[in-house]
C-alpha cells in the first residue's frame, strides 16, 4: 500500500462522507490562503478572525440545529423568522420589564423552546410536512416580531451584549497576549493528542488495521499547529479583544452537538430515521419523538442565535433573521448533507458555513460589492454539491486521490520498507 | 507507547514552534487607538462608505458621487451597498472589512441606526473616524460627526406643500387627506413625519384638514423598509375602505418612490390625481412633476450633501476640526453628535427649471 | 431447435465498474419465439447483462456486441432500445400509482389526436392489450387498487403498446403468490405460441424447469453453459450445480427439533385495517409457539399473514381491537415496537431494502440498531463493543463483506438478509418472526439462511416463518399454520405437510378440525 493511499484512507477517516468532509476542509483551506495572498494579510490577522467568528458565529449555531433537521429528513425554513421573534421579546424583556440579563437569556431559550414544541407538535404527531410548518412558521413570527417590536429598534442593556460582542477578560501576567485565549488553545491541543491516543486505543481494541504511527504524529502536528496559530492569533488582537465569547459559545455547541449525534443513542436515531424512516420505527425507534425533538431543538438554537445578534447589534432590529434560514442551510449541504436526509455531520456544515463566511469576508475586504458576493455565493453553493453528486454517480470520491492521480503511476511500486514508525515521518515529505 | 509519547511530543512542539514563528509577535492596535487624531492622516489614506441596499436612486447616486469625489481629493475609496435581503448583517460586515482594512474615516448610511453601535465601536478603537450620513447612528458615544438635510424641516416644508396644493385646486376645505411614514427603523421617518404634523396638525384639529381613514398614529403609517410595495398595497386598501365615495384630496408621502407607488395605486383604481407630496427629486418623480400628477418632492441635492461629507473628511486628513453647524440638537441616547445641516428646497412644477438648472440629469427633464 | 433462426446474439460482452469487472466475455444467444431463462447466484451478472441488452448501459460503456435481427444494435438509451421492440419489465414495477391502468399502459406514449390525448382511443387500446394479457379490469381502474399479479399485467400489457418484439422479465413471479404466478407462467406459454421470445431471470427454478426452452447460467459475470432443457433433460438439481459450482445434496439442512414448552401464545387476535375501519384483517386468530420450534404461516399473498406479524409486533401494523398475547405465563402489552423488542420479540420484514434496512447505514451500525443500549452506558454508545458485536455476527453469518464498515448497500440481497438477522439475534428475542426471509435470496444463500434459522430453534428460542413457498415451508417448519382472508384456518404437523393439503386449507375458510 502506498504511503499516499495510506494518508488518504487514515488522515481523515475512510469512508465516503469523511473523503468529502475532508474536501471540504481542503477548499477552506484553500480560500483562506488565496484570500491570505490577495488581501496582503488582511484575511488571518488577529482583528480579522475575531471579527469573522463574531460575525458568523450565530448563523454557524444554525447550521448545528439545521444539520439535525435535514438529516431527520425535514427543513427548517422559519429559524431566521424565530430568532427575530425571540430577539424583539427579549430585548423587550429587558428594556420595558427591567428582567436581569441572565434570566433574559433563559427566558429566550424557553420562547425557542415553546415555539419549537409548536412546530414540532404539527410535524411530528399532527404529520404536517415540516416545510409546510415551518413556512407558516416563518410569516407567524416574522410578523409576530413586527407586531411585538411595532418594526422599531430597541437597544439591549449592556451585560447582555456580552454573549454576541464580549471578549475573555485579561489576567495574570502581561505576555504580550490574552492569557485567557492562550489557555484555551493549551487546552484545546491537549484534547486533541488525547483523542488521538484513546483513537488508537479503540482501532486497537477492534482488532483494525493500526493507523500508522507517522500518520497518527502527522495529524496530531497539523491539528496542534493549526491550534496553536489560531490560538495565538485570536490572542494577540488590540488589548481587551480575545476569542470572542460567541465563538465559544459556538465551540462548546459545536463538542457538545458532535458528540451526541455521533456517539449516543439519541443521535444516531435521528440518522436512522432519516435514513429509512419506517426501518427505524420496526427497529423500535419512536419516530414521533425523534422528530419533535430535532425540531423543538432547531428553534432553541434559533432562539440563541437571535438572542447573540441582537447582542451583537446592541439591539433588536425588525430586519434580524432575514435569510438566515438560506445561510443556514446553504452551510449544510456545502458541508455534505444529503437533500433526502439520512447524511450529514455537524463538523461538516461547520466547515461548509465557514466557507461561506471566509468567503464572503475575502471578498469584502477586496471591496467587492453584495451584489457580485451573492452572486458568487451562489456558484459555490451550487458547484460543490454538483461535485458531490457528481462523485457519487461516479461511485468513489476522493479529492486527494484525484489530486495525487498524477503521481500514483511513478508510485506504483511502493517502497520496500518496513513500517518503522521512527522512520516514517521523514519519508512522509518525500512521498506525499 | 511511551515512544509514541517521545514522538508525538517533539512533533506537536515542532508545529507549535513553527506556528509561533509564522505569527509574528504580541499585541497589535495597542498604538493605534491612542493615536493623537488631531495630526491629521496620510492625504492617500483609505476612506470607507458604506451605505444601504440600493433600493433609491438616491444611494446609487450617493455612491457614485463618493467614488469620484473621495478619489479626486486623493483618497483611496472603498464604497459599499449593504445587500437586498440580510441588510443590517451585510452593513455590520462591511464596516468591520473597512476597519480591518485600516480605513481612516468611515462614513455610513445606516440601514438600521440602532444596530451598528459595536462597529462604530470598533472603528472607533481602531482610530477611525465615523461619520454619520444622512441617518444617525443611535446609542453610541463613538460617532464622530453627523452629516444630513435639516429633516425637521424637510416635514415642515411637504407639510405646507400639501395644504398650499390642495388650497390651489379648492379653494375650501374641508380637504380630505391620508398620511404615509417611512420605514420605522430609519431614525429619520419620524422626524420627516413630526415636521409635516407640525404644519398640519393645526389644520387638522380645526377640521380643515380631516385624515378621512383615522389613520394618524405613526406605527398605521409606517411602511416597513421604505418598500414601494408596502405603500402601495396599503393605499388600495385605504381606497377600498374610506373612499368608495369620498373624494381624496391629498397624500403626504414622505419621499418619490412610495409617491409614485401611491399615485399607482390611485389611477389603478381609477379614481382622480390627488395631491401627493414626495422627497429625493428622483428621476421619475420630477417627471411626474413636469407632467402635473406629483404635486411636490423636495430637493435635497446629493451633491451637496456628499461634497459638505468629504470636506469632513478632507478637515480630518488635514489635522482640522471639521466644520458644523449644529452642537445641540441631535443626541443619538449617548451623546450630542456635532452635525451639519444642510437646508432643502421644495419643488413643484413651478419652479422645477429653476431649482434643477444645476443638475445635468434633471436640468433637460423641466424643460 | 438450432434450425429456428437467432434473434439475438450478445457476444462477448464484457463491462467493468471501477474495480470490478461484472461481466466478462459473457454469451448469449436467444432464438425467436423460445422462453430463454437466465439462472446464476445473485451478483452473478444477470441484470446487469440485461441493463447492457436493453441500453441502460449504452454503446461505448461495454465491450462485445448486441446483434439483434441480424444486424449490429449500438443502443444508446432504453428509448432505442424499446424502439427496436426491447422491453423490459423490472422486479420492482414501474408504475404509477395513482393513475389508471390505461394511464400507465400509455405513458410516454399515448395516442394523440391534434396534439391533446385521445382518450377514448386510448381506452379502446388498453381494453384489447388487456385482453391479450388476459386482465379483465376497468381501464379507468387505478393501479393502487389492484394487486400485485394483475399490477405485474399491466406492465405487461404496457409492453405490448410498445409492440414488443423480445420481452424481457426481471423476477416476474417474485412478489406473486402461486395462483398469480401459474397465471403469469400460462400467459408467457401463450406468448410463446404466438411467436413472441420471451428471456426470463428467476431464482424460481422449478418455474424455470417447467417453462423454459433453453437455459443459460452464469457465475462471477461469466458465461457457464446452456442448457436446453427437453435435449438435456434437464432438471432443478442440474440448475443448482451450475449456478453454484457444486452439487447441493440437500436444499434443506438436516436438522433434529428439539421442541420444548409452550411459551408464546396469542388468543383471539382481533386487528382492524388502518384506513378503512369496517375491514377486519385479524379475524380471532389464535395461535402457540414452542421454544425451540419453527412454526410457519401459509397462506396466499394478501392473506392476512404480514398484518397478524405486524400487529403483534408492537402493533406496527393496524388498528388493535382485541386480543391477548401470553408470554411465558404472563399476559404481556405491546403497545409499541420498543414495548416488543423489550419483551423478546424480533420482526424480520420481508422487503428488506424498505423496512428492514437503513441503506446509508454500514453492517455494524445496521446490526446494533435494534438494540443500542446493549452497547451503550448511559446513552454513550461504546464504539469497541459495536465493533465486536457486528465483527462476530459477521463471522457467525459467514456474510460476505470485506469488513463491518462496508456499507449494507453493497451486499448482495442474501448477505443484506444476513445483516438483517444479526440486528434481530442482537436484540436477544425470545421469539423470533420471519417474514419470507428468503425472497430475491439465490440457492446458495438460502441453504445457509435455513441453518442460521435452525441453529435459532436450537438455541431454545421460537421461530415464526411466513412464507409464500411451499416447499420452503414443508422443508423447515416443525408445524405449519394455514391462513385465509385474515383468519387461521389449519394447523399442520409437519409429517401431514404437503403442498396439496396446504393449499386446500389456504384456500378455503373451512377450519379443519385440529389434531
Amino acid at each position: 500500500m502506498s504511503r499516499i493511499k495510506d494518508l488518504q484512507k487514515n488522515l481523515f477517516g475512510g469512508t465516503t462522507s469523511n473523503a468529502r468532509q475532508f474536501g471540504m476542509i481542503f477548499t477552506l483551506v484553500a480560500i483562506v490562503l488565496i484570500f491570505q495572498i490577495w488581501t496582503n494579510g488582511l484575511t488571518l490577522r488577529s482583528d480579522n478572525l475575531i471579527a469573522l467568528f463574531q460575525q458568523n458565529s450565530y448563523i454557524l449555531i444554525l447550521a448545528i440545529g439545521m444539520l439535525m433537521v435535514i438529516v431527520a429528513g425535514h427543513i427548517d425554513l422559519s429559524v431566521g423568522s424565530v430568532a427575530a421573534f425571540t430577539g424583539i421579546l427579549v430585548a423587550k424583556s429587558m428594556t420595558e420589564w427591567d428582567l436581569p440579563w441572565p434570566a433574559a437569556i433563559v427566558f429566550g431559550l424557553a420562547i425557542g423552546a415553546v415555539i419549537g414544541a409548536w412546530q414540532g407538535f404539527w410535524v411530528a404527531y399532527v404529520g404536517v410536512p415540516a416545510f409546510i410548518v415551518t413556512l407558516a412558521g416563518m410569516l407567524l413570527f416574522r410578523g409576530g416580531n413586527q407586531f411585538i417590536g411595532n418594526a422599531q429598534s430597541i437597544p439591549v442593556p449592556e451585560g447582555f451584549r456580552e454573549i454576541g460582542s464580549g471578549f475573555l477578560p485579561e489576567f495574570g501576567p502581561n505576555t504580550g497576549y490574552n492569557n485567557a485565549t492562550l489557555l484555551l488553545g493549551l487546552a484545546a491541543a491537549v484534547a486533541v493528542v488525547w483523542r488521538e491516543i484513546q483513537a488508537r486505543k479503540t482501532r486497537r481494541a477492534m482488532d483494525a488495521d493500526p493507523v500508522p504511527m507517522w500518520i497518527s504524529i502527522l495529524r496530531m502536528a497539523v491539528m496542534v499547529g493549526v491550534i496553536a496559530f489560531a490560538a495565538l492569533r485570536f490572542a494577540s488582537g488590540r488589548v481587551g479583544t480575545s476569542f470572542p465569547i460567541s465563538g465559544i459559545i459556538l465551540v462548546a455547541l459545536v463538542i457538545a452537538y458532535s458528540f451526541y449525534t455521533r456517539n449516543t443513542a439519541g443521535g444516531r436515531h435521528i440518522y436512522a430515521v432519516g435514513g429509512n424512516s419506517r426501518a427505524a420505527e420496526l427497529s423500535g425507534v419512536k419516530l414521533k419523538r425523534v422528530n419533535f425533538f430535532v425540531m423543538m431543538n432547531m428553534s432553541v438554537l434559533a432562539a440563541l442565535a437571535g438572542m447573540i445578534f441582537v447582542a451583537r447589534s446592541q439591539a433588536s432590529g425588525p430586519q434580524d433573521g432575514n435569510g438566515w434560514e438560506l445561510d443556514a442551510i446553504a452551510a449544510v449541504f456545502i458541508g455534505g448533507a444529503a437533500v433526502a436526509g439520512g447524511i450529514g455531520t455537524i463538523s461538516g456544515s461547520i466547515v461548509g458555513g465557514l466557507v461561506m463566511a471566509v468567503l464572503n469576508n475575502g471578498l469584502q475586504l477586496q471591496g467587492v460589492g453584495t451584489d457580485k458576493v451573492q452572486i458568487i455565493k451562489g456558484l459555490v453553493l451550487l458547484l460543490a454539491v454538483a461535485i458531490d453528486v457528481y462523485n457519487k454517480s461516479q461511485g468513489r470520491f476522493s479529492i486527494i486521490g484525484s489530486l495525487m492521480r498524477p503521481f500514483r503511476r511513478d508510485d506504483s511500486v511502493p517502497p520496500a520498507s518496513p513500517p518503522d514508525a521512527e522512520r516514517e515521518p521523514a519519508k512522509a515529505a518525500v512521498s506525499g | 507507547m511511551r515512544k509514541f509519547f517521545g514522538t508525538s511530543v517533539v512533533a506537536v512542539s515542532a508545529a507549535a514552534m513553527l506556528a509561533l514563528a509564522g505569527c509574528g509577535s504580541g499585541r497589535d492596535g495597542d498604538s493605534s487607538s491612542s493615536g493623537d487624531a488631531a495630526k491629521g492622516f496620510a492625504a492617500n489614506s483609505l476612506i470607507g462608505v458604506a451605505l444601504p441596499a440600493k433600493t433609491s436612486e438616491n444611494w446609487v447616486l450617493a455612491g457614485d458621487l463618493f467614488s469620484n469625489g473621495l478619489k479626486e481629493a486623493g483618497f483611496q475609496a472603498d464604497v459599499q451597498y449593504a445587500g437586498a435581503s440580510t441588510t443590517v448583517a451585510d452593513q455590520q460586515a462591511q464596516i468591520t472589512a473597512m476597519t480591518t482594512k485600516g480605513a481612516k474615516v468611515i462614513v455610513i448610511g445606516a440601514t438600521d441606526a440602532a444596530q451598528l453601535a459595536t462597529q462604530v465601536a470598533a472603528a472607533h478603537a481602531a482610530g477611525a473616524k465615523v461619520i454619520a450620513y444622512d441617518r444617525l447612528i443611535t446609542n453610541t458615544p463613538d460617532l464622530d460627526y453627523y452629516v444630513a438635510f435639516d429633516n425637521f424641516k424637510v416635514g415642515q416644508l411637504q407639510g405646507q406643500a400639501l395644504l398650499d396644493g390642495m388650497k390651489a385646486k379648492k379653494p375650501n376645505g374641508p380637504y380630505n387627506i391620508e398620511l404615509f411614514s417611512g420605514s420605522p427603523d430609519d431614525n429619520n421617518a419620524g422626524v420627516f413625519f413630526n415636521g409635516a404634523m407640525d404644519v398640519l396638525k393645526p389644520e387638522i384639529d380645526k377640521g380643515n384638514v380631516v385624515v378621512a381613514s383615522g389613520q394618524k398614529d405613526v406605527k398605521q403609517t409606517a411602511i416597513q423598509g421604505w418598500k414601494a410595495e408596502g405603500a402601495q398595497a396599503r393605499m388600495d386598501q385605504l381606497l377600498t375602505s374610506t373612499y368608495g365615495s369620498k373624494e381624496l384630496d391629498g397624500v403626504l408621502s414622505p419621499n418619490d418612490t412610495l409617491a409614485r407607488a401611491i399615485l399607482t395605486s390611485v389611477k389603478g383604481a381609477g379614481k382622480p390625481v390627488p395631491v401627493v407630496t414626495g422627497q429625493d427629486s428622483e428621476v421619475e418623480s420630477v417627471k411626474s412633476i413636469v407632467k402635473g400628477e406629483q404635486y411636490m418632492t423636495i430637493n435635497k441635492d446629493t451633491r451637496n450633501l456628499v461634497k459638505e461629507t468629504i470636506n469632513m473628511v478632507k478637515a480630518l486628513q488635514a489635522g482640522d476640526k471639521p466644520q458644523v453647524n449644529d452642537t445641540e440638537s441631535y443626541n443619538n441616547g449617548s451623546k450630542v453628535v456635532d452635525t451639519y445641516l444642510l437646508p432643502p428646497v421644495a419643488v413643484t412644477k413651478a419652479n422645477a427649471a429653476e431649482a434643477y438648472a444645476n443638475d445635468p440629469k434633471l436640468a433637460p427633464l423641466t424643460k | 431447435m438450432s434450425d429456428v433462426p437467432i434473434l439475438l446474439e450478445m457476444r462477448s460482452i464484457t463491462k467493468e465498474f471501477p474495480g470490478v469487472k461484472a461481466l466478462s466475455d459473457v454469451n448469449l444467444v436467444v432464438r425467436a419465439g423460445e422462453i430463454h431463462a437466465i439462472c446464476g447466484e445473485n451478483g452473478a451478472g444477470k441484470s446487469t447483462l440485461m441493463k447492457v441488452l436493453s441500453g441502460v448501459y449504452p454503446h461505448g460503456t461495454y465491450d462485445g456486441k448486441i446483434i439483434y435481427q441480424g444486424s449490429e444494435s449500438k443502443f444508446s438509451d432504453i428509448r432505442a432500445s424499446e424502439n427496436a421492440g426491447i422491453v423490459i419489465i423490472h422486479q420492482e414495477l414501474a408504475l404509477i400509482p395513482g393513475m389508471s391502468i390505461a394511464e400507465n399502459i400509455f405513458l410516454g406514449n399515448e395516442p394523440r389526436k391534434r396534439g391533446a390525448i385521445d382518450w377514448k382511443a386510448a381506452n379502446r387500446m388498453a381494453l384489447d392489450l388487456m385482453a391479450r394479457v388476459g386482465l379483465e379490469e376497468d381501464p379507468d381502474t387505478l393501479i393502487k387498487d389492484i394487486g400485485v399479479g394483475k399490477q405485474q399485467l399491466v406492465e405487461i400489457a404496457k409492453a405490448f403498446a410498445k409492440d414488443v418484439k423480445l420481452l424481457i422479465l426481471d423476477e416476474p413471479t417474485a412478489a406473486l403468490n402461486e395462483a398469480d404466478s401459474r397465471h403469469l407462467l400460462d400467459l408467457l406459454r401463450g406468448f410463446r405460441s404466438r411467436g413472441i421470445t420471451s428471456i426470463m431471470i428467476s431464482h424460481k427454478l422449478n418455474e424455470i424447469e417447467a417453462i423454459a426452452d433453453q437455459i443459460t447460467i452464469l457465475r462471477d459475470g461469466r458465461t457457464v453453459e446452456t442448457l436446453d432443457v427437453k435435449a438435456d433433460g434437464v432438471d432443478e438439481d442440474r440448475i443448482v450445480r451450475g449456478m453454484v459450482g457444486r452439487e447441493l445434496s440437500s436444499r434443506f439442512p438436516d436438522h433434529t427439533p428439539k421442541i420444548g414448552e409452550v411459551f408464546f401464545e396469542v388468543r383471539n387476535w382481533n386487528v382492524r385495517h388502518p384506513i378503512s375501519a369496517d375491514r377486519q384483517v385479524c379475524k380471532n386468530e389464535s395461535f402457540v409457539v414452542r421454544r425451540g420450534e419453527i412454526v410457519g404461516f401459509a397462506g396466499l399473498m394478501g392473506a392476512g399473514r404480514t398484518e397478524l406479524a405486524m400487529s403483534v409486533f408492537g402493533r406496527s401494523y393496524g388498528v388493535y381491537e382485541s386480543g391477548t398475547i401470553i408470554k411465558d405465563g404472563k399476559e404481556i402489552v405491546l403497545k409499541s415496537v420498543a414495548d416488543a423488542i423489550d419483551n423478546g420479540l424480533a420482526y424480520v420484514s420481508e422487503d428488506r431494502k424498505a423496512l428492514g434496512l437503513n441503506l446509508l447505514d454500514d453492517i455494524k451500525t445496521s446490526t446494533v440498531a435494534a438494540k443500542l443500549s446493549k452497547i451503550s452506558h448511559h446513552g454513550v454508545l461504546n464504539e469497541v463493543e459495536e465493533y465486536q458485536a457486528a465483527e462476530a455476527y459477521r463471522k457467525e453469518l459467514r456474510t460476505k463483506a470485506p469488513t463491518v464498515d462496508e456499507g449494507v448497500s453493497k451486499l448482495s440481497g442474501g448477505n443484506q438478509q444476513k445483516v438483517v438477522l444479526a440486528k434481530w439475534m442482537f436484540s436477544d428475542p425470545d421469539l423470533l418472526i420471519l417474514d419470507e426471509p428468503t425472497r430475491g435470496i439465490d440457492v446458495g444463500a438460502k441453504y445457509e439462511i435455513y441453518g442460521i434459522i435452525q441453529r435459532l430453534a436450537d438455541q431454545g428460542k421460537g421461530v415464526v416463518v411466513i412464507s409464500s413457498e411451499l416447499p420452503e415451508l414443508i422443508g423447515l417448519c416443525d408445524r405449519i399454520y394455514t391462513v385465509f382472508e385474515g383468519a387461521i384456518t389449519g394447523e399442520i404437523a409437519r409429517a401431514d405437510a404437503n403442498p396439496e393439503t396446504l393449499m386446500k386449507q389456504m384456500t378455503s375458510t373451512k377450519k379443519l378440525a385440529t389434531r
